[in-house]
């Protein structure tokens, strides 16, 4: 059968491609903060064990454990020599048991909010930014290719006044617009809350009052990201369509006396191709990208974690972060290599041919 | 002294892709360009004639086979531009070979670049306004013109005036005409015999159409899916051809003299 | 029509119409028509300066001329396809008796364009919508022209005419254009083109990218839809006379903006009473044996500028033969020998020293 389909053959082609990249981005994520001079667990067992209380000897305990670094007996308790020093394990061994436990999903406990476990830290975070993130690219997204479109097609004033609007939006730094949009919004105005997530009266539930609230504080950081991607993707699909509306096919089309609108549907549908890769390439960057926004904002979504972690030296929770970064771009980089395989034949046939 | 060899193929072939669905582009194919001479490789579309000159340029390399140039292996000259000063080449579309950015001249000026030693601005200068004489262009005309500014014609003598600035050994024309209307064509033709004459230079004339392969040529090499079907000088080919190809290539061109597609009367016409 | 038809003898070739516009079953006539273009910097471009012509039922009218001399603009004309740059100056251009310069676009897109006259246009190698079927492009073309034909009998005549062309309907209608290739694509090109029976068929250098068995295989398929009576009449634009030579009956030769010869097809070609119809052909070669020792002569200089009116004749500059008062004195055409001509010496023997036919 993979033989006869070059579509599929092409598809697990890529997917054992993208296995063997995530692969390796797992393992650097592994290596990477042990390589240095002092390993980061052992600093914060160091510190553990300074205090020598229960608690501390209970922590040194999990930590040995989740990161295998000691020889464990049949009943997962960490065996010590007669002095009380733990058994070290190798680093070969230390990688198997974290494959292991990442490839279930465990990616440890935090150090600085012990013991949370990490995936929770993040579940916690990530309905923010997703919440966020996702509702602002995908408006954006089409609000930009329809004022693009419509500025290629109409031209005259309306492409006179957008395209140079569109054009400023872009230029200026994200961070630019997000700094500005605190100070005169948030701080000289005060027609909206200048940082953080939902009113410090309110704790998430599903009430009116903090729904209302979160409404409130969604504003800014929203307008922000969203005014950002509408002003790039209308650029890139005004010169797409332009593009488009001069080629060949376009003006035998209207020899043919085919429909104005038959024609215009083809013009966009051809240009929205490159446009849907990059809508799942911003989808893809879309947890990494909260960075900055979340951190101006002080939102209390997944970038606001990683500063956090960065701050305290929580190794655990930054490479959890990385980890949940890279998959999500390697997800979308792959979504990209199918859609635009199934949706545009030109690039299928190409793809047939480099399966060969 | 005309019976010196410029190239020498010696069973080359060059085959894209592997397995099942590989392509044999050229296959198994003998032949020798003397000095001095225009020959011309014929054929329809696809049949391989753009890699056969492709691999003369060393664009591409035999997967089999040996390919001399002035009797040694043609990558005996090791860095790739030293083959280019002695072998260069024209193309079918010449607007894709000058940047639309910068103005005709200065990028005839650029290609004095491929020179080992680059003679002084003024002879620069001169030089160009000879190569632009040569093509039966003056100098004015295009002074600070930009590529789109000029008719296809017109930019495909701009691609002949660079060989009249780098005056190779060996010029390579691929298709040099088939974008140009036929007026033009016949300069184009022009311009090649003359850079035979009077810079003694070997072209190699790629063409699908028979009738300007036997005008301009000394030899003509007929291709067919990757082999060379016929060969000879072009009154032999013409007349005597042994192929089936060649006949069939000799039927389709459209010649006043001669019946090309038999047809009914139309009805509408017939009353 | 049958397909055993005695072959039509070259001599007969010339049996063309008399180029005298005539008002007797002529699909399309053009009257005096002028097009031009209006630039970027408002510079008006006459491309197409009163022209007349008329075409029959089964005629097949070719136009020549060099790159830029307005023959696709002519076109574009004649079509009635007035979108800006190209502005419609003055003259009248009638399909089937009824006018079609004052129309609106879109009327003219309803009644006209696909329908009476269809186009086969130049580089027809990029003209389909590489992300649509060949079928779901064919429908969109029946559907834009009558909105209540169904599926299914789309359908049954889409497969009918693609097979009726020679091609392997089911996979061919079934395919995008990049899985076919570039003869195939020229077929289904000319296929959807004439989906409609138009009535006059106008291929613009439908071979000129082609290689030359793939051009004859396309010029026997558009002599077949002629004998199917699918086509009805057909402008042929082309550079390269030898190719008009086989195809039309008649030839219309072209120089910035005008007809400077039109006549039949034995006329044009080989008794050519005009200095640049002469050249056209003295630029030509052929394979014939014994052939390689005529030189093909190329005309020298280019085009003039369209942007200001030219005193005198058009062609004096570059004229091997100019006369003294031929850059002051207009030019008109008028017959002689048969044919329309634009040369005040079209009937002396100074023209004779041009070009001279193959
Ligand atoms: N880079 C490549 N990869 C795979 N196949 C190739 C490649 N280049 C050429 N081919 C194949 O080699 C064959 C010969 O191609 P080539 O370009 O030499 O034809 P050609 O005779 O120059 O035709 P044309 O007149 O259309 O230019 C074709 O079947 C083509 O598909
Ligand atoms: N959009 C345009 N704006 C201004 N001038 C134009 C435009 N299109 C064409 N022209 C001019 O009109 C003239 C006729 O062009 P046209 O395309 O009709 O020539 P053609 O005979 O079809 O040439 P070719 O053989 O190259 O197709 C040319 O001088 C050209 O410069
Ligand atoms: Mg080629
Ligand atoms: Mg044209």
């Amino acid at each position: 059968m993979l033989r006869k389909n070059p579509t599929l053959r092409h598809i697990l082609g890529r997917a054992a491609w993208y296995f063997v990249t995530f692969l390796v981005a797992v393992t650097v994520n592994f290596f990477l903060p042990r390589l240095g001079d002092a390993n980061p667990i052992d600093a914060i067992l160091a510190k553990t064990n300074a205090g020598d209380s229960a608690g501390a000897r209970e922590k040194e305990e999990a930590y040995l454990r989740q990161f295998g670094l000691a020889e464990v007996d049949a009943q997962g308790k960490v065996i010590r020599t007669a002095d009380g020093k733990p058994v070290r394990t190798g680093l070969g061994k230390q990688f198997v048991s974290y494959l292991g436990l990442t490839l279930q999903g465990d990616l440890g406990t935090s150090f600085l909010q012990f013991p949370k476990p990490v995936s929770e830290i993040i579940k916690d975070a990530l309905p923010w930014t997703l919440c966020l993130q996702l509702p602002t690219i995908i408006f954006g997204w089409l609000v930009g290719n329809l004022l693009g479109a419509l500025a290629a097609y109409k031209r005259g004033v309306f492409d006179r006044i957008i395209y140079p609007l569109a054009l400023l939006v872009s230029a200026v730094p994200a961070f630019c617009v997000g700094i500005l949009m605190v100070y005169y919004f948030g701080i000289k105005l005060e027609w909206f809350p200048a940082v953080g997530g939902y009113d410090a009266g309110t704790t998430p539930a599903l009430s009116s009052d903090f729904l209302s609230s979160a409404a409130y504080y969604y504003v800014m950081p929203f307008l922000s990201i969203f005014m950002i991607v509408v002003g790039g993707q209308s650029i890139g699909m005004r010169s797409m369509v332009i593009y488009e509306l001069g080629t060949d096919y376009v003006k035998y089309a209207k020899l043919l006396g085919i429909k104005e609108n038959k024609i215009l549907l083809y013009t966009f549908r051809n240009a929205m191709l490159p446009q849907l890769t990059g809508l799942a390439l911003a989808l893809g960057a879309m947890v990494g990208g909260a960075l900055i926004t979340e951190i101006i904002f002080s939102y209390p979504g997944l970038g606001m974690a990683i500063l956090t972690a960065i701050q305290g030296n929580d190794y655990p929770v930054i490479t959890g972060c990385t980890l949940l970064i890279t998959v999500c771009v390697l997800v979308a980089n792959f979504s990209v290599d199918i859609l635009v395989g199934l949706l545009d034949p030109r690039i299928r046939a190409a793809q047939a041919a480099e399966s060969n | 002294m005309t019976d010196a060899l410029k190239f020498q193929a010696k069973n080359i072939s060059r085959v894209f892709g592997h397995g099942k669905k590989s392509v044999t582009a050229v296959d198994n194919v003998t032949f020798e360009i003397r000095d001095r001479e225009i020959i011309s490789l014929v054929g329809q579309s696809g049949c391989g004639k753009t890699v056969l000159a492709k691999m003369l340029l060393r664009l591409e390399t035999p997967t089999s086979g040996e390919l001399l140039f002035n009797g040694k292996p043609i990558t005996a000259t090791g860095d790739p531009r030293n083959h280019w000063r002695q072998v260069q080449a024209v193309f079918q579309d010449p607007f894709s070979c000058f940047n639309q950015f910068f103005t005709i001249r200065s990028q005839l000026k650029s290609s004095f670049r491929l020179f080992e030693t680059k003679p002084s601005p003024g002879e620069i200068e001169e030089r160009v306004d000879q190569a632009l004489l040569a093509v039966n262009i003056k100098p004015k005309e295009v002074e600070g013109k930009y590529p789109f500014e000029l008719s296809g014609g017109q930019m495909q003598r701009m691609l002949l005036a660079r060989i009249f600035i780098l005056k190779p050994q060996v010029l390579i024309a691929d298709e040099p005409t088939s974008m140009v209307d036929a007026c033009s064509r016949a300069s184009i033709l022009d311009y090649l015999l003359k850079l035979k004459e009077e810079l003694s230079m070997t072209i190699v004339f790629v063409t699908h159409d028979i009738g300007l392969a036997y005008y301009i040529s000394d030899s003509l090499y007929i291709m067919h899916k990757g082999k060379m079907v016929d060969r000879g000088a072009p009154d032999d080919v013409i007349k005597h051809p042994t192929s089936d190809v060649t006949k069939q290539l000799l039927e389709d061109i459209p010649d006043v003299h001669r019946q090309w597609i038999a047809r009914g009367t139309p009805v509408h016409a017939a009353e | 029509m049958t397909v055993s038809a005695p072959v039509r003898p070259l001599e007969q070739a010339a049996s063309g119409p008399t180029p005298k516009p005539a008002k007797s079953n002529a699909v399309l006539e053009v009257e005096d028509l002028r097009v031009h273009y209006v630039t970027r910097f408002g510079h008006k471009i006459q491309a197409v300066d009163g022209v007349s012509f008329s075409l029959k039922q089964g005629e097949i009218l070719g136009i020549a001329g060099e790159s830029g001399c307005g023959k696709t603009t002519l076109v574009s004309g004649c079509m009635g396809l007035y979108i800006p740059p190209l502005f419609h100056t003055s003259g009248d251009v009638r399909i089937d008796g009824k006018s079609i310069v004052g129309m609106t676009l879109e009327q003219n897109r309803k009644e006209v364009l696909g329908q009476k006259i269809a186009m086969i246009p130049q580089g027809a190698l990029n003209s389909l919508n590489p992300t649509r079927k060949i079928k779901d492009m064919a429908a969109d073309m029946i559907l834009s022209h009558d909105e209540s034909a169904d599926k299914k009998s789309i359908n049954d005549r889409l497969r009918e005419r693609f097979t009726r062309i020679g091609l392997d309907a089911d996979h061919v209608l079934n395919s995008y254009p990049v899985e076919l290739p570039a003869g195939t694509k020229q077929r289904c090109v000319i296929g959807i083109s004439t989906l409609l029976n138009p009535k006059v068929v106008v291929a613009d250098e439908p071979t000129s990218a082609l290689d030359v068995s793939t051009q004859k295989a396309v010029i026997k398929l558009l002599f077949e839809l002629m004998d199917q009576e699918i086509i009805s009449s057909m402008l042929f634009i082309t550079h390269e006379l030898p190719l008009l030579r086989h195809v039309s009956s008649s030839i219309a030769v072209m120089y910035a903006g005008e007809f400077v010869e039109y006549g039949t097809t034995e006329q044009v070609i080989f008794e050519g009473r005009q200095p640049y119809s002469r050249a056209l052909m003295g630029s030509m070669l052929s394979a014939e044996p014994g052939q390689k020792s005529r030189k093909p002569v190329a005309i020298e200089g280019a085009p003039p500028k369209l942007d200001k009116p030219i005193p005198g004749c058009r062609f004096a500059e570059r004229c091997p033969v100019a006369q003294p008062d031929c850059r002051t004195t207009e030019q008109v055409l008028r017959i002689v020998a048969g044919r329309q001509v634009r040369c005040k010496y079209a009937d002396t023997e100074v023209v004779e020293q041009v070009g001279g036919g193959l």
